[in-house]
């Protein structure tokens, strides 16, 4: 057994924005183990007040540069909600493939850039390059393709102008979805391509479980990216739904020392969101071709391994193609026009929520009778992920050191952990930092 | 088509630079020969315009070039070597210059490509506007950039 241990990882790499994993032990005696996130609040809440109801989810959009699609759909249906706006079925089956498109997106990035590389033993993505060049070509062109797939129907993938209140400003024409029809038709080797690599590579998914709560947006329809009541299901099978609006009664949010984000807890000590959470709770909702990947994969529900939620995002992946495809073929049977955006029929308060890559993302304003905000809440997945693996370092650590781990295997297996649940920490900046060499 | 790319996170100040470009383009009607493109702080989407249709491609970001803030450079890839210690890459933690050239090992066909270099005054979290100082120089930053990328 492991008896002395020193790890302090600062600012680990391969998320998005800061963390920090501090592990002391002397003696057999674990002195510290702690998950500690350092990013500064960014106070988006007070940027959207005094803004006119039409302007606050372009504000919002930019709290996230990959999940600017959700932060954009959450934050327009919180602001319907809010005003009594119901949108057309039109407008909501292509926020859904936008939703599917933003998901794909981002689960592709996190798999094959960001997670493969430990699974691959290669220090990052950029040795891949030359030892698994098809690889790396086969992630770029789905990169590409949902890249093409958000821009088609939100404008654009980064921040989407399309996405307003009361429906979309912008609609594609019917020869614009069969082309993404086509596209999609056309990705399907890739993705049989990305299930082999998963499949090679999941020998290597570390072997850890720990039974949680898991929450995310389930509705009798479908998988409930975009729409739903909350759902807790516990390792149990145990599963029970919320109403959107009493989100605050779930997530129950508290401070702790070692970290500037805010912490939650439903039922359990922790909860899990993400991926793996939606997953277990609305496994009976993914599609066919989803379901065939899961159990390639060996991924069943109710998953307990959080290093799973990797395969899980690798599912949805599958699941979102083909559920795009299903609505499509809805859309060019009906047809697509433009249409007049529903109007207010009230002013008050609202709260709303969608599925975002790394979880269940909640939005709330208050308008006054003019339409300006006079407030704001937002409680962002990878906060409420914080909690649940602080409490997974609670109970890894142990086993590591019970297992004889260097400090070096521990390093790896705890920044793992944390990587598997893809932490969209903060944004930070991005400025090049560049030398002339010519 | 040509591509005017603007990058950098809105919530970051001086960070956004590129993304204020863009925004001043739309605004001015000024993408006339070429397409203006905002990708915010997801340099990773660049990959979508590294193919053959893509006649060029000028990124607009901001750049710790160790000049005055508010200086700018146009330079290209290969004149510069990136001084981020980058153990993957990622919307937060990646730059454009190494998605090119992740592109590049992958065998995409790389038009092209030309970086104006803004370098930033103040890139503080939560701050929507830019500094004065770069605030006022973006209708100089839009036709620079403009005339470089129409003669690329």
């Amino acid at each position: 057994m492991t008896s002395t241990a020193h790890i302090d990882v600062h600012h680990l790499t391969r998320v998005e924005g800061h963390g920090n994993i501090v592990v002391n032990v002397s003696d057999g005696a674990i002195e510290k183990c702690e998950w500690q996130v350092p990013e500064a609040p960014r106070f988006f809440e007070s940027m959207v007040r005094g803004r006119h109801y039409s302007e606050v989810a372009r504000i919002t959009s930019r709290i996230c540069g990959i999940c600017a699609v959700g932060h954009t759909l959450a934050s327009v249906k919180a602001t319907e909600t809010a005003l009594g706006i119901e949108i057309s079925e039109q407008s909501w089956k292509l926020r859904e493939i936008l939703k599917h498109a933003e998901n794909a997106d981002s689960h592709v990035l996190h798999a094959y850039i960001l997670v493969a590389p430990d699974l691959a033993g290669a220090p990052s993505v950029f040795p891949l390059v030359e030892t698994m060049p098809e690889v790396v070509a086969c992630a770029l062109r789905l990169k590409r393709l949902c890249h093409e797939w958000g821009s088609l129907i939100g404008g654009r993938t980064t921040h989407p102008t399309m996405v307003v209140p009361g429906g979309m400003a912008s609609v594609p024409t019917t020869k614009e979805l069969a082309e993404l029809k086509d596209k999609l038709i056309a990705a399907v080797p890739d993705l049989q391509a990305t299930l082999e690599t998963v499949k090679a590579l999941a020998p290597n998914v570390p072997a850890f479980d720990r039974p949680t709560e898991y929450i995310g947006l389930a509705n009798d329809e479908n998988y409930g990216l975009y729409d739903g009541e909350i759902s807790s299901i516990l390792p149990d099978g145990t599963q029970q739904r919320y109403p959107v609006a009493d989100y605050k009664l779930v997530t129950n949010e508290f401070v702790v020392a070692q970290s500037t984000a805010k912490y939650t807890k439903n039922k359990t000590d922790s909860y899990a969101a993400g991926a793996l959470a939606r997953f277990n709770n609305n496994y009976d909702k993914l599609v066919p071709e989803a379901k065939e990947a899961a159990e390639a994969l060996g991924l069943a529900p109710i998953c307990t391994n959080p290093y799973m939620n990797t395969v899980a995002q690798v599912v949805e992946v599958v699941h979102s193609v083909y559920d795009s495809l299903r609505i499509i073929d809805e859309l060019l049977e009906t047809g697509v026009e433009l249409e007049p955006l529903a109007e207010p029929t009230r002013y008050g308060k609202g709260a709303n929520s969608v599925e975002v890559p790394r979880g269940i993302l909640f939005h709330e304003y208050e308008y006054d009778a003019d339409g300006i905000c006079q407030g704001g809440n937002c409680i962002i997945p990878t906060n409420q992920n914080h909690n649940n693996i602080q409490h997974d370092f609670n109970a890894l650590v142990p086993e590591l050191l019970e297992a004889d781990k260097s400090e070096e295997e521990m390093e790896l297996a705890l920044s793992m952990l944390v990587r598997a649940y893809d932490p969209c920490i903060s944004c930070s900046t991005h400025a090049l930092d560049v030398k002339f060499v010519r | 088509m040509r591509y005017l790319v603007g990058l950098g996170n809105f919530t970051a100040g001086d960070d956004a630079v590129g993304v204020h470009v863009i925004d001043h383009v739309w605004a001015h009607g000024l993408d006339r020969g070429f397409s203006a493109i905002d990708l915010g702080a997801n340099a990773m989407n660049l990959v979508s315009y590294l193919n053959e249709e893509t006649e060029a491609l000028l990124v607009v970001d901001a750049t710790q070039l160790g000049r005055e803030p508010g200086e700018y450079v146009i330079f290209t890839p290969d004149q510069v070597e990136t001084q981020k210690e980058l153990a993957g890459i990622s919307t937060h933690e990646g730059d454009a210059l190494k998605v090119v050239e992740m592109a590049a090992g992958a065998g995409y066909t790389i038009p092209p490509i030309a970086v104006m270099g803004i370098e930033p005054l103040a890139m503080a979290c939560g701050t929507l506007e830019l500094s004065e100082r770069l605030a006022e120089r973006v209708p100089e930053y839009t036709q620079a950039a403009i005339d470089y990328l129409l003669k690329m």
